[in-house]
């Protein structure tokens, strides 16, 4: 029997296939994603949360710190980002910081958000990968930035910090080579839901109160006995 | 251990300083919430009642939902992000039909006491009634404005002013009084 290139590729596709599902890394890169969803007429890739650590799923904890309610804070170190809630709560969300996530901390505030952004990448982005575009236009599976970013914003000057979504869910948790704050794309629009415009953010490199578990820490304060 | 001990020294004095802390938000948790238990344990515990989320729970609507309706300054008018955040709230209550809502409207806008509580009703109503646009039983709702007479801090940055002008989709089993 003779195969003719036309069976001879599908075969091969099929083995390609058979191959992937064999191979933990590229069969769990696929896992990340389920079904389509659609926002605000934007058709995306769901994240597969059965597939995901539940440390960085979205989730509600105890909270002891001052910050008022609506407050967001970021602890970049343990890659989380904390909504304050009433009664020493917060909503926590798994973060991947990229590089420019190291570059600001301080206080700031959310004072533009928007929906499927369009991405326009830092000049020294493109002189590392000058095959990337000018803007990559919002709502393109290419735009890293997801469903929605939040620009923070100090006296009215812009920070150059964002929170934004990710096309890379397995980057949550993680540091990464670029971007600011990584969301899960559906935790980048639950935020943007909680957080109206004037939204105090506080940008730490650790929360206070694990300071103790942070060898670098500066002593916070001396226990008196 | 007896590094332990001062760690456990040092938690429950903290502790106490909490409970001393929230002494002064009592009011306050009563105007939103159920009187909050004074909490124990560290930071990024689970909070009490969410360590595992069922569907239809409270914790369900809080954590997967949200609450809070914004509104901007002297408005009571629904922008895109109120109406998404209602239209989700109207899906689940929708499929959650056991659960009431008491829809409680504040505002920390310009002007006197009286008609910050009018903005504060003319919001809960708002939303009241977007709710009903979209299937929710009116029977199942009720709304009340407090003004800026209850609010939950007194302040004067912009950053809590934006988080006073909101209503919040309290879940009840029952009606209550006011």
């Amino acid at each position: 029997m003779v195969w003719t290139r036309r069976e001879t590729m599908l075969g091969g596709l099929a083995l390609l296939g058979a191959n992937a599902l064999q191979s933990p890394a590229l069969a769990k890169a696929t896992a990340y994603f389920s079904g389509p969803a659609v926002d605000n007429g934007v058709t995306y890739r769901s994240t597969n949360f059965a597939n995901i650590d539940r440390k960085w799923q979205r989730q509600v904890v105890k909270y002891f710190s001052s910050e008022p309610i609506g407050t967001v804070v970021v602890d970049t170190r343990h890659h989380f980002l904390y909504l304050i809630m009433e009664n020493k709560t917060a909503i926590r969300y798994g973060v991947g910081v990229g590089k420019e996530g190291f570059k600001w901390y301080g206080r700031a505030t959310i004072d533009r958000k928007s929906l499927w952004p369009r991405w326009t990448p830092p000049p020294e982005m493109r002189e590392r990968h000058p095959e990337l575009p000018e803007f990559v236009e919002g709502g393109s599976p290419k735009n890293p930035l997801g469903p929605r970013a939040m620009y923070l914003l100090r006296d009215g000057v812009d920070t150059g910090y964002r929170f934004h979504g990710t096309l890379e869910p397995g980057s949550i948790g993680k540091d990464a080579s670029s971007g600011c704050i990584r969301m899960f794309n559906e935790d980048a629009i639950d935020l943007y839901q909680r957080c109206p415009i004037g939204t105090a953010v506080q940008v730490l490199p650790h929360i206070a109160e694990k300071a103790p578990e942070v060898s670098q820490a500066t002593p916070v304060a001396t226990p008196v006995e | 251990m007896p590094a332990m001990t001062g760690l456990t020294r040092l938690l429950s004095a903290a502790a106490i300083l909490l409970t001393l802390a929230s002494c002064n938000t009592t009011e306050i948790a009563a105007v939103e919430e159920p009187a909050a238990v004074p909490m124990t344990g560290k930071t990024d515990d689970p909070a009490p009642g969410f360590e595992t989320v069922s569907v239809g729970t409270e914790e369900d609507f809080i954590l997967n939902v949200g609450r809070r309706t914004y509104f901007t300054q002297d408005s009571s008018a629904l922008d895109s992000v109120a109406k998404a955040t209602l239209d989700k709230q109207a899906i689940w209550l929708n499929s959650n039909p056991r659960w009431l809502v008491k829809l409680q409207g504040f505002s920390d806008d310009s002007g006197s006491a009286s008609k910050m509580e009018t903005l504060s009703q003319k919001r809960a109503d708002a939303v009241m009634a977007y709710l009903v646009s979209k299937g929710v039983d009116p029977n199942r709702l009720w709304a009340k404005g407090y003004g800026n007479d209850r609010e939950v801090r007194d302040c004067t940055e912009r950053s809590c002013k934006v988080q006073n002008r909101r209503v919040v989709s309290n879940l009840r089993t029952e009606r209550d009084a006011t």
